[in-house]
């Protein structure tokens, strides 16, 4: 109250409708995601005000893609974001599992039992169930060659939710290929060596892996080549643009030298010569390259630079001062595509690629989109797996697995009323069990009993989601990634425990009551 | 050809941006229209230095503006942020999702409604009005044209939401971009640091970069980026992300900065919190965002329709659709001299004179003797024809800042300008050729009081053509080719694009220490309240995530750019 003396306009929800407001946010967060899990789950179009469309099964798209103006799930959203941020997945998990421990607890505080224990009692489940993860994970040998086996099922099992299953596991091959064509043993993976190249294609899905690269952009002289095989490369990122006279003569020195080198190395065979620039060159410039046979590409992105590297071997030179063979790369087959105004240079057939293209091809921008979306969680997954070295049953298996725990075995160890914050916490974990088993039209009830009747009788399995039995993921092939379950144990039950220790709201300024 | 690339970023520089593409496509348009003014057609400008072409999939040639502009998500009101060009999206169709064959759910947000401006564009380009094409009569009765061209200039005078309401301008898909995920609502992404943690996820600001990229790989050589910000604010940060990126990228482009502000941003603080909140904002964007181009010039004055220009503007401070028009049109006035046409490097021309381009003018305003690189915009709008200094005064002394902050007369000897005047009147409403304008700035930098120590002057004849949706802002004084009779009826309404066609210009780049107070200020607020012994916001900057050492930095860089005038000033008084 001694607030309002202060500002008059302030507005203070006492606590038991500060606790409604941040369990009622939780819970709406919690419905609008809650269809999307799953390979059953919904995808969501969205279209905009001005007719702009866009699709999307993942939970970190369709929060960032929303007008969320409720702090609560703001707070709730900025943590699940994060979670994709660092573990590249997990998303609505994270959100169900943070509104699920708000509805249980609502349960209990309206039976008039303090927040506080509830928390104490989800510090200790929390804990408990991170011991259980690292028993119950499954680990995997990562030596010189990880097992592709494996890795294909975790990247299929995070596909198949975001995409129809044939799609999905063309990307599965696609996304374990990519992903072992840049790794290094002992080297930790750089994704960005997976350039994501995407060209718009009228009735075409059709999406591959080029051992090489992509650029998106091609020479700019109506006279060069435009496909040629056996290719000598010459990346440099040297500043070739200079305008004033006096400068002009040294920029057609730098580029005879490129000629003579081309004239030197392709003099016998019948290779071809290319330059790759990462800054500008001017015409008179191309026109030196374009009448010597070479192909000349400028700007390319500073990305790409080390890219091609990885791909052609070579390296890129700052001068032409330093240009020597040594420094040159090779590839087999250069090509250039043409879409209307937009250009696309292949780079292919190269020698031992360290670096390669995942090209997606789509009907239209939304489609793009979303298989781009799909494409970068499916190499996460795939990331995660080799550094984790780990991986956990999916299809529900590890939660039912991680409550029975938790049911049986943790909740007679705590002593008095925070028993009910371990309940709490085991119950909620069955939320992802339930959403899947509520997406495929299952009944919830018949599925959980199913599930936690074969657990106690020692057998782990998961939901399938097409008849509501049990299954055994491992037979299956469903795995889930390590770190991402982590995570979301980490984080969900942290931000659950702040929003239910949270007795008084105040907000100076605007009413917040106001229906939105 | 030398191109310029724009880019805008925050919702008052895409205000200012849309008014500044309606002139250049009304300078496209004009050269186009069979009975037009002859001075346009021979205008001697180049509109590939701004524009560029290209072809969309079906093989439809465009010509669209080298623009990257980047808004909050939901702030392109009815423009589809793939641009107006490659629309070929059936909006309700869910059978067409070739990637998911299980269930769907559609959220379908309530469509933007079209202004009538802009439901009158989309008639034009509809291909049954080809049909009476040949035959203008039948043009004017048929049903399309019955929209009038005064009910839209009413429409969007009483009403203008969002900066597409007004634009007529075609957009290339890559040229716009949301940024999306601050879950804030626009009044409160307004401090450096909520701009920060928007980007903070980093494939944002990749996009940004890649989009850039794309417009620069066309470009044979790049003579400059003209960067247009909304630095009242979390844009600030975000453009100086994007500029810290480009100076990586493309050190050798010049960066030509406007820091723009609405006359919003300067509403009165309720809070002690919020005025500290502000007074550092300014003072860490404004050093940040200097630290990062070749020239700044901030633009935007507290109240247009207070200011020395309101003798014939009358600007109405509420709405951004208004005062953006000033600035714009001060903007393509200084981009003028960047595209003019010669055909020779030596020759003359009997329509402009005086090209330069970026790098040359951030070279002659800021490169030589003291390196001031904070200059100051002033404009006449319009400028008054030549003969009238009588009753108007010389075009000198209607110049008036849009710099907020600046000392009010400028004594500075040492100053440095670049003066831009074109389409400028001799007399009544006849164009004055350049010789004429050139020896009338000549005579009055000799017979002036105060001569500025170097001068640039740049004339062209082709003067600002007034498009239609340009606000109703003029002085019942101004005629219709923007000359100014002087006999000021009280209480009539002012005037717009229907009574007037086109204006004279006179825009000014002027670097000199009446710059220095608002230097002066945001060092003294970041000292104040940044750096000082428990200092107020200290614990504020740090959420924004400077660390102590920054602030120190940034304090000393302002120092620095205070510095040129006073090192100056010591040795010119040695010398004397």
């Amino acid at each position: 109250m001694s607030l309002r003396v202060l500002n008059p306009n302030a507005e203070v929800l006492n606590k038991s409708a500060a606790l409604h407001m941040n369990i009622n946010a939780a819970k709406g967060l919690q419905d609008v995601l809650k269809t999307n899990l799953g390979p059953k789950g919904t995808i969501k179009m969205l279209v905009g005000g001005a007719g702009d469309i866009k699709l999307t099964k993942d939970g970190n798209t369709l929060l960032k893609e929303m007008q969320i103006q409720n702090p609560t799930a703001i707070m709730i959203a900025r943590t699940a974001v994060a979670q994709d941020d660092t573990s590249g997945d997990g998303t609505t998990s994270t959100v169900l599992f943070i509104g699920e421990l708000m509805k249980q607890s609502e349960r209990y505080i309206d039976e008039g039992m303090h927040p506080r224990v509830l928390v104490d009692g989800f510090e200790i489940a929390k804990r408990a169930t991170l011991e259980f993860l690292e028993k119950f994970k499954t680990p995997v040998m990562m030596g010189e060659m990880p097992d592709k086996e494996i890795l294909k099922m975790i990247a299929r099992t995070t596909l198949r939710t975001k995409l129809y299953e044939a799609l999905a596991d063309q990307l599965t091959d696609i996304v374990v290929n990519a992903v072992l064509c840049i790794h290094k043993p002992d080297e930790p993976i750089d994704l960005f060596m997976v350039e994501i190249m995407h060209m718009r294609h009228k009735f075409d899905v059709d999406t591959r892996l080029v051992e090489g690269l992509v650029l998106d952009h091609g020479s700019r002289h109506p006279d060069m080549k435009r496909r040629a095989e056996n290719w000598f490369f010459y990346s440099n990122a040297e500043q070739r643009e200079k305008m004033v006279a006096a400068e002009r003569h040294q920029v057609d020195e730098r580029v005879k030298k490129i000629i003579e080198l081309k004239n030197k190395v392709c003099a016998e065979n019948d290779s071809n010569f290319i330059v790759i620039n990462q800054k500008g060159i001017d015409p008179p410039s191309l026109d030196l390259l374009a009448r010597a046979g070479i192909i000349a590409l400028r700007r390319a992105k500073r990305r790409n630079m080390e890219r091609l590297v990885l791909a052609c071997g070579g390296e890129a030179v700052n001068s032409v001062e330093d240009l020597t063979e040594e420094c040159l790369g090779w590839a087999g087959l250069v090509q250039e595509h043409v879409l209307g105004e937009e250009k696309y240079t292949f780079v292919e057939n190269v020698k031992n690629p360290h670096s390669c293209t995942i090209l997606i091809k789509g009907p239209n921008d939304h489609t793009i989109a979303q298989i781009k979306d799909a494409v970068r969680d499916g190499l996460r997954s795939v990331k995660n797996t080799i550094e984790d070295e780990a991986v956990v049953m999916g299809a529900g298996a590890f939660e039912v697995a991680a409550r029975q725990h938790l049911v049986n075995n943790v909740k007679k160890t705590v002593q008095g009323r925070a028993q009910l914050g371990v309940e709490a916490f085991a119950d909620a974990l069955l939320v992802v069990p339930k959403t899947l088993a509520e997406n495929s039209g299952l009944d919830t009830q018949d599925v959980i009993i199913a599930l936690t009747g074969e657990h106690d009788r020692g057998n782990i399995v998961g939901l399938n989601h097409h008849t509501g039995e049990p299954i055994d993921p491992q037979m299956e092939g469903i795995f889930d990634n390590y770190s991402v379950k982590r995570q979301i144990i980490n984080s969900g039950p942290v931000i659950a425990s702040q929003l239910l220790l949270v007795d008084e709201v105040i907000r100076a300024g605007r009413n917040m009551r106001k229906p939105s | 050809m030398r191109e310029i690339v724009t880019i805008q970023v925050g919702d008052f520089a895409n205000y200012i941006g849309s008014h500044f593409w309606n002139f250049q496509d009304e300078l496209l348009g004009l050269v186009e229209e069979p009975h037009g003014d002859p001075i346009f057609k021979n205008s001697s400008l180049d509109m590939d230095v701004l524009y560029r072409a290209g072809e969309t999939q079906q093989g439809l040639l465009t010509y669209s503006p080298r623009l990257i502009s980047i808004g909050f998500k939901g702030s392109l009101g009815s423009l589809s942020s793939s641009g107006s060009l490659f629309d070929n999206i059936s909006p309700y169709d869910t059978t067409d999702i070739v990637t998911w064959t299980g269930n769907v759910s559609r959220c379908v947000a309530e469509p933007h409604k079209k202004n009538l401006f802009l439901q009158s564009l989309c008639e034009e380009d509809q291909p049954k009005s080809a049909l009476y094409a040949n035959d203008p009569d039948k043009q004017k009765s048929s049903p399309h044209n019955q929209i009038q061209d005064k009910d839209q200039v009413e429409c969007l005078e009483s009403g203008v939401k969002f900066w597409t309401d007004f634009s007529k301008v075609q957009y290339h898909p890559r040229s716009l971009y949301e940024l999306c995920g601050s879950w804030t609502d626009v009044q409160k992404f307004d401090n450096y640091g909520i701009g920060k943690d928007v980007l903070s996820a980093g494939l944002q600001i990749e996009e940004m970069s890649e989009r850039l990229r794309f417009f620069v790989e066309e470009c044979d050589h790049i003579q400059g980026i003209q960067f247009i910000i909304d630095d009242s604010g979390g844009f600030s940060s975000v453009a100086a992300e994007y500029l810290e990126n480009i100076a990586d990228e493309y050190a050798n482009t010049p960066v030509l900065l406007y820091a723009a502000r609405d006359p919003g941003a300067y509403s009165f603080p309720v809070s002690q919190k919020e005025s500290i909140t502000r007074v550092l904002h300014d003072a860490i964007s404004f050093s940040r965002l200097s630290s990062l181009c070749k020239l700044m010039v901030p633009v935007g004055l507290p109240s247009l329709s207070r200011s020395k220009l309101s003798s014939v503007l009358h600007v109405d401070d509420q709405k951004l659709f208004h005062s953006s028009a000033v600035y714009a049109a001060s903007i393509h006035s200084i981009s003028i001299p960047f595209r003019m046409e010669l055909p020779g490097p030596t020759a003359t021309s009997a329509y402009v004179s005086g090209a330069v381009d970026v790098g040359e003018i951030i070279h002659i305003l800021a490169g030589q003797a003291r390196q001031n690189m904070v200059t100051i915009l002033d404009t006449a709008m319009p400028a008054p024809s030549l003969t009238d200094e009588h009753s108007q005064g010389s075009i000198h002394r209607n110049l008036h800042p849009l710099t907020p902050e600046v000392e009010e007369d400028d004594d500075d000897l040492h100053a440095v300008e670049s003066l831009i005047i074109h389409g400028a009147l001799h007399s009544g409403h006849h164009r004055a050729s350049v010789s004429q304008v050139k020896d009338s700035i000549h005579a009055s930098y000799l017979g002036g009081s105060q001569k500025p120590m170097f001068a640039h002057l740049s004339i062209a004849r082709c003067p600002l053509p007034i498009p239609l949706p340009f606000p109703s802002i003029f002085g019942s004084s101004v005629g219709p080719h923007g000359e100014l009779s002087g006999n000021q009826s009280e209480g009539a309404r002012s005037r717009g694009s229907l009574e007037i066609d086109s204006i004279p210009m006179a825009a000014r780049l002027r670097s000199s220490k009446a710059v220095m107070p608002l230097i002066e200020k945001r060092l003294g607020n970041l000292r104040k309240y940044g750096t000082a012994r428990g200092a107020p916001g200290a614990e504020l900057l740090r959420s924004w995530g400077f660390a102590k050492d920054e602030i120190e930095d940034m304090g000393e860089f302002l120092s620095r750019l205070l510095m040129v005038f006073d090192s100056h000033r010591d040795t010119s008084s040695d010398s004397d």
